[in-house]
């Protein structure tokens, strides 16, 4: 059984998606240890013992993560299909890298697939968070 | 969050909406100008936070899974299928087979024909169910499906099923397929021929090539493009035997316009089925279409008694979503002695894939007809559409659909004419554009385009652009090694008529004041929830937080059209205008009742309901809470708007790589009136792209040798990324429609037909100093650099 | 996915010895091409033996003018390794370039190299840099390792310790990503090691090789106009819907260029 099966089916969060089937979109993306990765390509098996963080989450009670305020503010999401693996993404590379560039950022949504949002928003969105972040 | 004028810099607004007398008309609302304070999307929170509800989300009490046996190849006759031990496989509990579909009467789908046939010739519609019957004619289609305990199950019993092929030839490029000799894909449509239909006036547009200074000829292929929400297709059906009553869920665009198209796909009535949908991942058209899916899962839920899900791969999508475009045009245009555009020609074969469905055949007939003569004053006008047959994946509508690939065309036309006439293409655009005093403008295919102001747009783009000091941008480039190239387009187009005769919003009251609006549209991304009730909230004065809208809600019955062709705020969004007042008034007929006066005695003013006389008042809560409601619904009807713009690209060609650098966009658009400019912004950000994608390289293939789809995942299907299109930046020119109480015109699609042809304008400009023949799309590294070597040898 | 028994081994010894008694098991180590591949159905296992949480596979570490790094360091920590970065630091953007930052922190250097994609990065720093490989039975040269598209010099049951780097006086990599993969169209590695140039070309599309007439011309003159006009063997590459044969010769010989001028920073 994949992570992304055990989360959705097994435990019942359905904030974290499935958009493909090799690797590709990101929709998945839950952080395992604190770092983002794709639950569609590790087996439930291999979390063992580690501690998995979904979308569901990050907000902490009715506050909203930087990342999420960001997105929001920002009209980082339209249909919101990405949005969760966008959000797991982002706060992974934030606590990377707090100030990251533009070339930084780009790298940062490679393993993310949006078919909305151009992505504009999205590069603005994560600039926001990395000023809510740096703020707090 | 209160709406207010607000500072924010990336909101900007038309300091000029044109002349005068082509100023709408009064009621708009006193800031229809005043830019708007940012704010939070009511959809976000649930979407940001993971609690959307998108239709895999859903878990049915004793659901059981299904899997489709699909073809895996372009043309056969299925010789034998044997299900018997797929069917004695564990957990399996039935598979389905074309046989089934038949017996339920599922054996047609339902078909939007707008246009008629040459000679008054009927569209050969060929049958389609829910299974290949008999024979395969696209890699993907759906053969059987197995119903299971679980996915996997259900994946073994797949490969437990003996099936025999007798390949056929196959045809997949649909010029071949018209060709004499072709592979045949169905006894009704002889030479794969659905139809051929034809507009305008061909002697008119004869004699004007033969008399023209300059005639421009070229031949463009709109790619066929796979649409890939990024939630892929999927649906679930429950039967109830008691009612003989279907409740489907399924992705669309609109529960009305779905229910219709799976009522009659599934041979039954359509009040004997119920769509359901929430939150819906993306679409740009493709899931306004029922697909077989749909019946297979509505086949076995009533055989079996148990809620049947399908969940799609996206494989499985990329192979059997309909696709869009793949449209062949060859176009003329001709110039006369004074660069004045005096006819255009389009000879256009429209692929169809190897069915028709219900959007995509109209489409891209009938809109381009509408649109043939772009945003130009150009007297004789001519189309001709061949549709074919080919054995892929059938075509439906995206983004745009057939908007795009007219106004590709045409502008690659005007851009080839400047090109040979030595002219600035900007100036070219200003000597034949519609002017903003000429509206209403009707074509001489019978189109009537509302007010707009392009020529105003494209004096914005080309400031904003700088479009005169790109000679020395040019120039510092080609310095570097690096061709330059900028590119315009002008478009104009034509939003959905809509399909159902008007479109109606309820509204109400609930016991707390909080207003409540019910409408059959279906955001799939759009943000109605926030702009449908931002409409409402400045109607009534109340604050947008107290006003909430429910989409396709199952028990409500509600006319109105699905959210398609940019037609959603027009049509459902407008109304929901008229309900906000139209609920003002029915609450001064109760307050009134209440204060024992006339309602013309009673003045609203932000839910607060007064006695003039008495001074007495009530509140909308209050008057909710009596035993009557507060509650009413209102309704418009509602044709096409007309969007333009004018977008403006600025490109960079790496010569040794090919890789191109989008280096600038700007997009100035007039949307009508614009509710929310951050939407708007938006809007036009994701049409941008999804235009970058189709002219550098996403792009469905098909192997002409095997028939297979080479773009079957995402390995190999390049969906734009992040990164791609960096700078953009975008203007509204807004003259606001006549014909809806927002004066809105729609800017969904704007951003795709915008950016298509001003991308390739700008490739084609920066390639033209090489003297090649115009390299068409895709714009891949590799054909550019081949292009640019080609070119390079020749000189 | 067909049904397999998950096997989390306690060493590499471990390991080894269920693969010997298992002829259907699989070796996984970050999964990132072997669980996509076997959800597709397209690969089938007995038992997934997963390596890649062993302690003593994770090394990384300069050893005199050797970097050892072990085979289940993911790409993401070979990226930001400060050993690497300061021993090699061409070796250090190559990691960091692989896939997506998601992909880096999970897929592994050995996974990479065992699996041999003719697309894939790490097979132009085994090459370019001269590497050694290192498994639980012997060590096998650079040179050596490659043996064809997805095809190694391992063994059935032969298992990826470490691999040792020599480090170079010099590096340089360029690549250019594959439009929807993002792995290599084209990547280039050249690499002065003190005694010699090498230069090593991935995403041709036949598997990765060396270019000897251009670590020829380098050793003469290192400088990027050096390659103008060189000799490429077009039987290194191939055709796809993305790219021609050609096309991904012309883009090896600008790699080639940027590498080099990456090299001599």
């Amino acid at each position: 059984m994949l992570l992304v099966d055990f989360i959705r089916d097994a435990v019942g969060l359905t904030g974290t998606h499935v958009g493909c089937d090799t690797t590709q979109c990101g929709a998945c993306t839950v952080h395992l240890d604190g770092r983002a990765i794709k639950s569609c390509t590790l087996l439930a098996v291999q979390a063992n013992g580690s501690k998995v963080t979904t979308i569901e989450g990050m907000a902490d009670g009715d506050t909203l993560h930087p990342v999420q305020q960001a997105f929001s503010e920002c009209h980082g999401l339209q249909c919101g299909y990405c949005t969760p693996g966008m959000v797991m993404a982002v706060s992974d590379l934030l606590r990377r890298n707090p100030r990251p560039t533009d070339d930084e950022i780009v790298d940062g949504l490679g393993g993310n697939i949006c078919r909305c949002t151009g992505y504009i928003n999205i590069v603005r969105s994560v600039k926001r968070a990395a000023e809510l972040m740096a703020a707090s | 969050m209160q709406l207010r004028p607000g500072s924010r810099s990336i909101v900007r607004v038309s300091d000029n909406p044109g002349p005068a007398d082509q100023r709408p008309s009064p009621p708009m609302p006193d800031h229809a100008h005043a830019p708007h304070a940012p704010f939070h999307r009511k959809e976000d929170r649930r979407l940001v936070t993971g609690h959307g509800l998108f239709t895999a989300d859903r878990k049915f009490d004793g659901e059981l899974h299904a899997v489709f046996l699909r073809s895996d190849r372009a043309h056969a006759n299925i010789v034998s299928l044997d299900l018997e031990a797929a069917r004695s496989m564990p957990g399996v509990h039935g598979v389905f087979t074309a046989e089934d579909g038949k017996r339920a009467g599922m054996t047609q789908v339902l078909h939007m024909l707008t246009l008629k046939g040459s000679d008054g010739q009927t569209p050969r519609i060929p049958p389609r169910g829910a299974f290949a019957d008999a024979r395969v004619r696209f890699v993907g289609e759906p053969i059987a499906m197995v119903v299971a305990e679980s996915v996997l199950a259900g994946l073994d019993a797949l490969e437990a099923i003996q099936i025999e092929y007798e390949d056929l030839p196959h045809v997949i490029d649909a010029e071949r397929a018209l060709a004499p000799g072709a592979p045949q894909l169905h006894e009704c449509a002889p030479d794969n021929m659905a139809w051929v239909a034809e507009a305008g006036d061909s002697a008119a547009v004869d004699a004007a090539l033969a008399a023209a200074a300059t005639v421009v000829r070229l031949r463009v292929d709109s790619t066929r493009i796979i649409p890939n929400p990024m939630e892929p297709r999927t649906c679930a059906a429950t039967y109830d035997a008691t009612r003989d009553h279907y409740h489907v869920y399924s992705v669309t665009q609109g529960v009305n316009m779905m229910k219709r198209q799976i009522a009659v796909a599934a041979g039954v009535r359509e009040d004997q089925v119920t769509v359901h949908a929430q939150d819906v991942g993306g679409s740009f058209g493709n899931r306004s279409a029922q697909y077989p899916e749909h019946c297979a899962v509505m086949l076995a839920a009533k055989a079996l008694g148990r809620p049947i899900r399908w969940i799609g791969t996206r494989s499985e999508c990329l192979a059997s979503d309909y696709h869009g475009r793949s449209n062949l045009i060859e176009g003329q245009l001709a110039v006369d002695g004074d660069g004045r555009f005096t006819a255009i020609r389009l000879d256009w074969i429209a692929d169809m894939g190897a069915f028709l469905t219900a959007a995509g055949t109209s489409s891209h007939t009938r809109n381009p007809v509408v649109l043939l003569t772009g945003v130009y004053k150009i007297a004789a006008l001519h189309g001709r559409w061949r549709v074919a047959f080919t054995n892929t994946s059938p075509i439906a509508a995206y983004r745009g659909a057939g908007r795009p690939d007219v106004n590709y065309v045409i502008e690659r036309l005007v851009d080839e004419a400047a090109a040979k006439l030595g002219l600035d293409p900007a100036d070219l655009r200003r000597r034949n554009l519609i002017g903003a005093g000429e509206f209403p403008y009707k074509t001489p295919t019978g189109s009537v385009y509302e007010a707009t102001d392009v020529p105003g747009s494209l004096e914005k783009a080309v400031k904003l652009a700088d479009w005169d000091g790109f000679k020395a941008r040019r120039a510092e480039a080609r310095a570097r090694g690096k061709l330059r190239g900028i590119g315009m387009a002008s478009f104009i187009e034509n939003t959905g008529a809509g399909v159902y005769p008007k479109d109606q919003v309820d509204i109400e009251v609930d016991a707390q004041g909080r207003v409540h609006a019910y409408s059959v549209a279906h955001s799939q991304g759009q943000g109605h929830e926030t702009t449908f009730t931002q409409v409402i909230a400045e109607a009534m004065g109340v604050d947008t937080a107290r006003v909430f809208l429910h989409e396709g809600v199952p028990d409500r019955t509600l006319i109105g059209n699905h959210t398609g062709g940019s037609r959603s705020l027009v049509g459902a969004g407008s109304v929901c205008k008229l309900a906000g007042l139209k609920l003002i008034e029915v609450a001064k007929s109760a307050a009134a009742a209440q204060f024992d006066t006339e309602p013309s005695q009673v003045e609203y003013h932000a839910g607060t309901l007064t006695d003039r006389a008495s001074g007495k008042s009530t509140t909308l809560a209050e008057l909710a809470q009596r035993a009557e409601g507060l509650r009413t619904q209102a309704e418009a009807s509602i044709g096409s708007t007309f969007p333009t713009g004018c977008h403006i690209a600025e490109v960079e060609i790496d010569m040794q790589t090919g890789f191109t650098e989008v280096l600038s966009y700007v997009a100035v658009d007039d949307c009508g009136f614009a509710v929310n400019h951050t939407i708007v912004e938006g809007q036009v950000h994701g049409g941008i792209l999804q235009g970058f994608g189709q002219v550098f390289g996403e792009k469905a293939i098909y192997d002409e040798q095997t028939g297979q789809l080479m773009t079957g995942s995402f390995m190999d299907y390049a969906m734009p990324r992040a990164g791609d299109v960096r700078h953009v930046t975008i203007e509204e020119n807004c003259v606001p429609s006549k014909i809806n109480s927002l004066g809105a015109k729609g800017v969904g699609e704007s951003g795709c037909t915008g950016s298509i042809s001003a991308l390739a304008n700008a490739m084609a400009d920066a390639m033209r100093p090489l003297g090649g023949p115009p390299m068409d799309m895709p714009f891949t590294p590799s054909r550019v650099w081949h292009a640019i070597g080609a070119s390079a040898n020749a000189h | 996915m067909y049904e397999f028994e998950y096997v989390r081994p306690k060493s590499v010894a471990d390991a080894a010895s269920v693969l010997a008694a298992n002829s259907d098991a699989r070796l996984m180590s970050g999964g990132m091409t072997l669980l996509p591949t076997m959800k597709q159905r397209l690969a089938q296992a007995s038992h997934l033996v997963h390596v890649g949480m062993l302690g003593e596979l994770q090394q990384i570490a300069r050893e005199g003018d050797t970097l050892v790094i072990g085979s289940a360091a993911t790409h993401d920590a070979v990226a930001t390794s400060t050993v690497v970065r300061t021993a090699i630091p061409a070796l250090a953007k190559l990691a960091g370039g692989i896939g997506d930052p998601q992909v880096r922190y999970l897929g592994t250097l050995g996974g990479s190299i065992a699996n041999n994609d003719p697309a894939a990065d790490y097979p132009a720093a085994i090459l370019g840099l001269g590497a050694t490989v290192v498994t639980d039975r012997r060590e096998i040269a650079a040179d050596t390792w490659f043996q064809g598209l997805f095809t190694t010099a391992l063994d059935e049951g032969e298992i990826v310790v470490r691999v040792h780097f020599p480090v170079p006086k010099r590096a340089g990599y360029s690549k250019i990503k594959h439009p929807a993969t993002g792995y290599a169209m084209s990547g280039v590695l050249v690499v002065d090691t003190g005694a010699g140039i090498r230069v090593a070309a991935t995403g041709g599309g036949n598997g990765v090789f060396r270019w000897a007439e251009a670590e020829t011309a380098l050793t003469k003159s290192m400088s990027a106009s050096t390659l103008d006009g060189l000799t490429l063997d077009l039987a290194h590459f191939s055709e796809d819907i993305h790219a021609t044969r050609e096309y991904r010769a012309q883009l090896c010989r600008v790699m080639a260029a940027r590498a080099v001028d990456q090299l001599l920073g």
